[in-house]
């Protein structure tokens, strides 16, 4: 608790009276924009009975990682870029807390002993693993720095106001409909398409692959302790 | 006045701090997870970009589901139905709301042709990768390695791999 401190951007320029008048419109902007939401979910309501669940969740999603400058691609360039890593750690957390949690969601569905599998069933995403991922994540690795910011990085800048992102997001929208035409002839070729592999069933069980799954995310956990130390006095 | 000083504080505590990045990450799952609960589709981002591409060109007359790969996507697409696009969307609203309640929002403008070509260059990139990895940074890894799935840990190597190279980039080129 003591590390959270209060930080506010300090704006020069401005006088008193115009912040509290910027103030006074943001905020209720803000409420408004609520009621909106709201009114949007409803809405939507008629057409699927899950549709306001979903979109209240993409909100709260979107608030959590504006209120904490959450940026995976600041995770994977900064530890280059300056030497930080609390993001880093950060997000190796949340991938040990969701770990944890989608194992609890699959165990109870496929049993201890993994009897009742089925790779399509799976909680979360097993998306088909081969040379295209690792094609495919270089290319988007080196598209996020350059764009600053990923996938949700780049919705949630469209949302403060970043000019930049909206243009970005357009050319993702026309780089995706690229990226299908690419895949439909790496789709006939097994090791261009690849093959969805859940661990724990290649693994030879739960045992096993949990140890490999939290000693990994152990390991790069210490790995970026140590790189950030190493670095710099750790601060960001 | 000291009242007021006082509510001014509180609104500060609330909606003008910032959450530690640790605080935002374990949100983040639990957010992901009661998706899934409730669903049973995990978080992803990217996989309806194409589809909302293909509808930009349908209003002009273009049939995107005549294209290699597209598999009537488009004509089948609404909205409320994609929890993709509901969470997207929920997204830049909720980043919106964010900095509203925190009376911070401000416009940034574009400030050089550098960023014009930053932001054709990485966009592409980041579609043309997503797709052919078959998904983002959202859908194969951040829901992927939580599911014990080979191509999360992969996708991961190779992101990281990705934003070395594309920092010697924007060193080079965008700064």
């Amino acid at each position: 608790m003591s590390e959270q401190t209060i930080r506010t951007s300090s704006r020069k320029k401005t006088t008193p009276e115009q912040r509290r008048r910027k103030k006074t419109i943001q905020i209720t902007l803000g409420i408004v924009l609520i009621a909106v939401i709201l009114l949007v979910s409803a809405l939507f309501q008629n057409t699927n009975p899950k549709a306001g669940f979903i979109l209240i969740i993409g909100v709260l999603l979107g608030y959590t990682l504006q209120r904490s400058r959450f940026c995976f691609t600041a995770s994977l360039r900064d530890p280059m870029l300056t030497g930080g890593t609390l993001l880093t750690k950060a997000v190796i957390i949340g991938l040990a807390v969701s770990s944890l949690l989608f194992m609890a969601i699959n165990m109870s569905k496929f049993g201890l002993d993994l009897s009742a599998f089925d790779i399509k069933k799976v909680a979360g995403n097993v998306k088909p693993a081969g040379v295209n991922t690792a094609i495919g994540a270089f290319l988007f690795g080196i598209g996020a720095v350059i764009a600053g910011g990923c996938a949700s990085g780049t919705l949630m800048r469209m949302g403060e106001g970043f000019a930049q992102q909206w243009l970005a997001f357009v050319f993702f929208v026309i780089g995706s409909m690229l990226g299908v035409f690419i895949m439909v002839p790496m789709d006939s070729v097994p090791i261009l398409k690849g093959t969805a592999v859940f661990l724990p069933d290649v693994l030879g069980g739960w045992i096993p692959a949990v140890i490999v799954q939290f000693g990994l995310l152990a390991l790069i956990y210490l790995l970026a302790q140590w790189w950030g130390n190493k670095k710099s006095s750790g601060i960001v | 006045m000291e009242e007021k000083e006082k509510k001014q504080s509180l609104w500060e505590f609330y909606f003008k701090r910032e959450w530690s990045y640790t605080t935002g990450a374990v949100l983040l799952s639990i957010l992901a997870v009661s998706l899934v609960l409730v669903t049973g589709q995990a978080w992803g981002v990217t996989g309806v970009f194409h589809v909302w591409g293909g509808k930009v060109l349908s209003w002009f007359g273009i049939n995107a589901d005549a294209f290699p790969g597209f598999n009537g996507a488009v004509g089948k697409y609404i909205f409320a139905n994609s929890q993709v696009s509901l969470t997207n969307l929920g997204i830049v609203l909720g980043a919106l709301l964010s900095v509203l309640l925190a009376a911070s929002f401000k416009y940034k403008k574009i400030k050089s042709r550098k960023q014009v070509v930053a932001a054709i260059l990485g966009g592409l990139l980041m579609g043309i990768g997503a797709r052919i990895a078959g998904g983002c940074n959202i859908g194969n890894f951040f829901s992927g390695i939580p599911a014990f799935s080979l191509a999360g840990w992969i996708f991961m190597v190779f992101i990281f791999l990705g934003a070395f190279i594309g920092s010697k980039m924007l060193k080079k080129w965008f700064m």
